[in-house]
């Protein structure tokens, strides 16, 4: 039986590429499945074939040792059956004692559409609340509400060949290079095609992305709006309006550039607003005169803002008063960073929607929605978003709590109030293939969750394509799929009927048969053509771009091609935009500015990526970026340990010395837990601040204070096994090939004993210790080894070095018995080009058996000889009998 | 002898290696004009002192323990007498009288008379089975033991550890005392002398330290039998073996008047208070030291012949490394291994796989090292020492030694 290769989607961010994946004939003995590396998918319209490293790793990821096997109520492990009725018996009864609203669902933009499908049915059809949010509010929500103000609806116009096709390309907010390094490799295929196409990167930072800029605008944080305000206003003056687009198809306009002119009346008002000049925003402008073919890209830089929705819309309104949207090339295309956001959004899985892309305020839409699910308790209102989610639960208003693949101690904002409210909810389910997650940590209720490989459902990328993300490994232990424990509660709940799927295409079905339902048109979100699909066709399901209605199979590459939105005329709106800064502003205690972001290798939380070795040699530890003038003033060296403080709590990360980042501002990656770091959660800075429309948090923007943390000694540490206790000042798990590897800090003046006895608490003292101390460099190193193999290795510096921790780990699997050398290097952390002197002869001058060896086989054939060579055997003379046993005895010929 | 009235008369007094070494080197020069007398009060001449404990282990035979090849020299004109101790000399006269009767008088004269064992004032230690370990005929004296013999070793030092270990490998049950806490204290710490005092006890060797016998006691025939230890145990021993330091061989000297010290203060040419009067290795004084090794000694040996020779040379002392002759025991020792003020300790500790390195290092420079178990890198830190190198750029890996300081020192 030969394996075969499926095709299926990469979980990670919205680009969506298709992966090939190589199905293992049957499991090996260990219960894990050994399944080989994946490859792109040469036909996925996504990616061609190409993936990055971390859907290139993707299998790496699937030899967890940390997976949640089974269910668990308080901690004890339970069967489903107990914990469903644990759940469903929770929600019954906060329900009947304090209404609806008092049970919460928080989603994922990496559940699967149909997971998410039933969730917000279960929630806004059968119990009656609306609060169904999810982790998506963090990452496009005000893409979302830009997108419907200007077009109705929540429709990205665009497609990924529009990027290739595009003369100027504007990136906003986005490092796609290390953010959706797919697309990226796109753009910097397509450029290189045609190099006079344009890329304009617009962001604080000095990103990997701004490689291929022609133009790179280091705004002030939050700034952006201001960019749009002027090029819409500048477009007037450039003459490249598109009048009759105007006209026929917009509202507004007036307004619009009115405000504009209000706002950024001069190139140098708009260009000080951001802190940029002149030239290179004029640069900018006359680009965009010139470039009909502009795509302006964005992202979470303009996303996660107390303005977002306004930064979209100052981008829409510069596509809409110039006609660039609706053709090849053009458009305003906003990027997710997640695999499924848009699956999401269009189940209506957000607190502000309803379903499949209708609102509440719809007309119309809650009863057309009633009569498809034979709803009894229709919510009828706007739920709680994420964070006024989570205020509510501390508030005690939301008792029951169903978290789903998603890590909100990590994600949200003000890490503190999020303990507090998960601390405060009655009954907190946590639904997630990880054993240990910050979230994990809070709850009452474990649910097992499949993970990617074993999920079976679709998801949508950010061009609006549908793929299949296949279920193509058994689920390991009592792990089951989402949509399954919803529809096992929803039953539960007496809603049976509603629930009974018997597989999940025909979840899908439905969902497209709601899409669909009352449709005719009037809503952007049809993919009626599925609402029959039958299992075999859900399997065979290849990816397209919705719209999908009944009597068009190929989908829509392109929206809006006929000028024609969805709103009640048709037309597209202009939205006036007073273009702010972020709400937190500088002060004396709080004086530098923290954004946040993306490292090119991890994803998220870690909870996969951090399971990948290789993905961590990019970077193994999470920092923060400091430019070097501040660094000297606040006498920070680099890789040093800084104590970065906000009004809201406070983290400990290295420093990395660069100027990346202006003086005045810092960046600090999203992705460490406290399951890899102590105090990494860069989230316990931000303050909640979001959007007014949007509710999307400014999760880009604190202020913080930081500072050197002195009196610090640097470690690494390389065990065999977990580390028990982790009492340092600072440590950060680093994913390592063999064994676990930290980097640690500790107060200085550390001795021997003490670390030995904190690595051995609580063992039996069998092994051997290795040590090396060195008073004139502060170093401390040691070693443990255990039945003649390396169990630890503890390095110790005042200044962080870097231990080549590769060949230590190595040796921790290596089963040969170490030779002393081979000892002594582990306290190097390499190994020496020693000559193997062999066993010593010459005490004298310290000759070994092996270099007399090969003098003799040189051609020395006598003692003297040897000492004339070597030394050897000419001080005392002691050696002189050993010597004589290595000159061969010649056997005289005849004279 | 009239025959050769044109040569310069050298006479060494002294067969060991010293003196042995320097008769058979002034031989081997070109157109040196010497007539050389060697005189030995051992029936032994010229055998390699060193190789006494590798004897006393079997670990060579008789064959293998000549120095210099006295035959040859022999041959070669070089007049030694042996068995034949000097009774006095006459510096005025340019003359020695021997045991015999015979005199011997001469141009230049080199006195090499070595040391003796160091015979502690211990009650009871001047019977005839307590004895030192010097001489061809002690090595001799111990191989005619019978098997299984108790015997006590006095003196931790190389020598009292090679002689225990020499013994017990000759199936003996050896008692080491030792007045310091630990072994070798003046080549080892605490922490590389107790990875010896394992590896040495593995041997069977059983140690008391810090502890000197109270006394011994004696048979009706004046034999000690037993050591009484410092809280009245007794611990029977049929012979006992003083290797606790020796003293140099100053009494020839002294009778003819020359400054004796601790031994026979010499200049850095090895010239005695008497112009003519030479001496050199264990029974000489330089700069307040005495020597016990061989490495320095070899040095006097060069710059006295050439002084010998009329050439400009100068003796000055040295870090010298010493070792331990016990096979499969390895320890490497040189330079100021004790802190003092200013100095410090850059240490690697293997208890497991008994390896262990110290290093003292003062403004950048080494200055002390001790290697236990892998001795490879002690020549180099020797060299480092010895050449004063500047080690500050190598601090950080220098303990891991040269083949991972080799690329900073290019």
């Amino acid at each position: 039986m030969t394996a075969t290769i499926a095709k299926t989607t990469c979980p990670y961010c919205g680009v969506g590429c298709g992966v090939n994946f190589t199905v293992p004939d049957s499991t090996s003995k260990s219960g894990l499945t050994e399944v080989p590396p994946v490859s792109g998918d040469l036909d996925h319209p996504a990616n061609f074939g190409r993936l990055c490293v971390k859907g290139s790793s993707l299998s790496q990821t699937l030899q967890s040792d940390d997976r949640l096997l089974a269910p668990s109520v308080n901690g004890d492990v339970v069967s489903w059956d107990s914990a469903l009725e644990t759940v469903s018996g929770k929600i019954a009864q906060v329900v009947k004692d304090h209404g609806p609203d008092s049970f919460a669902f928080y989603l994922s933009g990496q559940i699967l559409t149909e997971d998410y499908y039933v969730a917000n049915k279960l929630a806004k059809g059968f119990i009656g609340t609306a609060n169904v949010d999810t982790n998506s509010r963090l990452c496009m929500a005000s893409a979302v509400v830009g997108y419907k103000r200007a077009f109705g609806s929540d429709t990205v116009p665009c497609n990924y060949e529009d990027l290739e096709l595009c003369d100027l390309l504007i990136m906003v907010g986005s490092n796609a290079a290390w953010t959706h390094p797919i697309l990226y490799q796109r753009i910097v295929e397509a450029k290189k095609q045609r190099p006079n196409m344009k890329v304009v990167v617009v962001d604080p930072r000095e990103t990997a992305t701004c490689d291929i800029a022609d133009l790179h605008l280091a705004i002030k944080p939050g700034s952006d709006a201001a960019i749009f305000s002027f090029l819409l206003q500048h477009s007037v003056q450039a003459g490249v309006l598109d009048n009759g687009f105007i006209s026929r198809h917009t509202n507004g306009f007036k307004e619009a550039l009115n405000q504009a002119l209000e706002s950024t009346p001069t190139l140098t008002s708009a260009a000080n607003f951001c802190g940029i000049s002149d030239e290179d925003l004029m640069q900018l402008a006359n680009w965009w005169v010139e470039t009909p073919e502009t795509v302006t890209f964005y992202s979470q830089g303009i996303n996660q803002s107390s303005s977002g929705v306004d930064k979209c819309n100052a981008i829409i309104n510069c596509h809409l008063a110039t006609g660039r949207i609706g053709k090849e090339g053009a458009g305003p295309f906003s990027i997710t960073g997640q695999p499924n956001a848009m699956g999401g959004r269009e189940v209506g899985g957000l607190a502000n929607q309803l379903a499949a892309h209708m609102d509440f305020a719809t007309p119309g839409a809650l009863e057309l929605v009633q009569r498809f699910w034979q709803a009894p308790n229709m919510a009828t209102e706007n739920g709680l978003k994420a964070v006024d989610l989570f205020q509510a639960m501390e508030e005690g208003k939301i008792k029951v709590a169903w978290i789903m693949s998603t890590n909100p101690m990590v994600s949200l904002p003000d890490t503190a109030q999020v303990r507090r409210a998960l601390e405060k909810c009655e009954l907190v389910i946590v639904s997630d293939c990880k054993a240990h997650t910050d979230t994990t940590a809070m709850a009452d209720v474990l649910f097992p969750a499949t993970g990617w490989s074993e999920k079976d459902g679709t998801v949508t990328n950010s061009e609006r394509r549908i793929s299949r993300q296949r279920g193509l490994l058994p689920a390991p232990g009592e792990a089951q799929h989402d949509w399954w424990a919803i529809c096992e509660v929803a039953k539960r709940l007496g809603y049976q009927s509603a629930f009974s799927y018997r597989n999940v295409h025909e979840i899908f079905a439905e969902h497209a048969a709601l899409s669909a339902f009352e449709n005719s048109g009037k809503r952007d979100f049809d993919i009626g053509h599925f609402s029959q699909i039958t299992k075999s066709e859900y399997d065979a399901l290849t990816p397209v771009q919705w719209p999908v209605p009944k009597g068009r199979p190929e989908g829509t590459k392109r929206m809006f091609e006929d000028g024609r939105f969805f709103t009640p005329d048709k037309r597209a709106k202009f939205v006036p935009i007073v273009p702010i800064l972020p709400l937190q502003e500088k002060t004396s205690d709080w004086p530098f500015t923290l954004n946040t972001g993306r490292v090119r290798d991890q994803w998220h939380t870690m909870t996969r990526t951090g399971d990948a070795a290789l993905l961590t040699k990019h970077t193994d530890q999470p920092y923060v970026e400091i430019h070097p003038k501040d660094a000297r003033q606040l006498g920070i060296e680099d890789k040093t340990l800084v104590r970065i403080t906000s009004p809201y709590g406070e983290v400990l990360l290295k420093a990395k010395i660069s100027r990346a980042v202006a003086p005045g501002n810092v960046f600090v990656p999203i992705h460490w837990t406290q399951q890899f770091s102590n105090a990494s959660v860069v989230s316990n800075l931000i303050p909640q601040v979001v959007d007014p429309l949007s509710g999307q948090p400014e999760s880009k923007h604190a202020q913080v204070s930081l500072e050197a943390v002195k009196n610090c000694a640097y470690g690494v540490v390389i065990s065999a096994t977990p580390l028990e206790t982790l009492d340092f000042t600072y440590w950060c798990y680093v994913p390592s090939e063999h064994g676990y590897h930290y980097e640690v800090v500790w107060p200085v003046g550390q001795s021997v004993a003490s670390l030995q006895s904190l690595f051995t608490d609580g063992h039996q003292e069998k092994g051997e210790w290795l040590e090396y101390t060195n008073p004139k460099t502060q170093q401390i190193r040691l070693a443990y080894i255990d039945n003649q193999k390396l169990a630890l290795a503890v390095y110790l510096h005042p200044k962080p070095e870097s231990i080549s921790c590769d060949w230590l780990a190595m040796t921790l699997v290596n089963n040969d018995v170490l030779s002393d050398l081979e000892r002594m290097a582990i306290l190097v952390g390499s190994p020496a080009n020693v000559e193997d002197k062999g066993e010593i002869v010459c005490s004298c001058f310290q000759i070994g058996s092996k270099q007399i060896e090969k003098a003799v086989a040189g051609g020395v054939c006598s003692v003297e000889g040897l000492g004339a060579k070597l030394k050897c055997g000419t001080n005392c003379g002691s050696c002189l009998p050993e010597l004589k046993h290595f000159i061969p005895i010649i056997t005289e010929l005849s004279a | 002898m009239t025959l050769q009235s044109n040569l310069v008369r050298i006479v060494i007094v002294g067969a060991g290696m010293a003196g042995s070494k320097l008769a058979h080197d002034l031989m081997q020069q070109q157109n040196a004009h010497y007539s050389i007398t060697l005189i030995g009060e051992e029936a032994q001449v010229g055998y390699n002192r060193i190789m006494l404990s590798s004897l006393l282990a079997n670990d060579i035979s008789d064959a293998e323990m000549p120095l210099v090849d006295t035959e040859k020299m022999q041959r070669e004109g070089i007049h030694i007498i042996s068995g034949d101790g000097v009774v006095s000399m006459d510096l005025a006269g340019k003359i020695l009288v021997l045991e015999s009767g015979q005199s011997v008088s001469y141009d230049k004269l080199v006195i090499a008379t070595g040391s003796r064992a160091r015979i502690l004032p211990i009650d009871g230690a001047s019977a005839s089975n307590v004895m030192g370990f010097r001489t061809w005929q002690d090595v001799d004296q111990m191989t005619q033991l019978d098997n299984a013999q108790p015997i006590c070793v006095i003196g931790g030092g190389l020598l009292g550890l090679e002689a225990a270990v020499g013994l017990a490998k000759r199936g003996h049950v050896v008692t080491v005392f030792h007045r310091s806490k630990w072994l070798l204290n003046r080549q080892l710490d605490v922490e590389s002398a107790q990875l010896l005092l394992k590896r040495l006890e593995g041997m069977g060797i059983q140690f008391r330290l810090g502890e000197s016998p109270a006394s011994f006691l004696q048979s009706k025939e004046g034999l000690v039998t037993h050591a009484v230890c410092q809280n009245g145990e007794q611990m029977a021993a049929n012979l006992v073996v003083m290797a606790a330091g020796i003293a140099p061989e100053v009494a020839l000297a002294k009778a003819a008047g020359l400054k004796v010290d601790q031994a026979i203060l010499v200049d850095e040419k090895m010239q005695t208070s008497h112009s003519d009067v030479f001496a050199l290795g264990e029974c000489c004084e330089f700069d307040q030291q005495t020597f016990g090794l061989v490495a320095p000694i070899w040095t006097q040996i060069k710059v006295l012949m050439a002084v010998l020779n009329g050439e400009e040379a100068r003796f000055a002392i040295e870090p010298t490394p010493t070792k331990l002759k016990v096979s499969g025991v390895n320890l490497f020792s040189v330079g100021r291994i004790q802190p003092t003020q200013g100095d410090s300790c850059i240490f690697f500790k293997d208890v497991g796989a008994n390896h262990y390195r110290k290093l003292v290092v003062n403004d950048g420079l080494l200055v002390g090292a001790i290697l236990y178990g892998n001795v490879a890198d002690g020549s180099w830190y020797f060299q480092l020492i010895q050449n004063k190198t500047n080690i500050s750029d190598m601090l950080e890996l220098l303990i891991f030694g040269e083949a991972y300081c080799r690329p900073q020192v290019a």
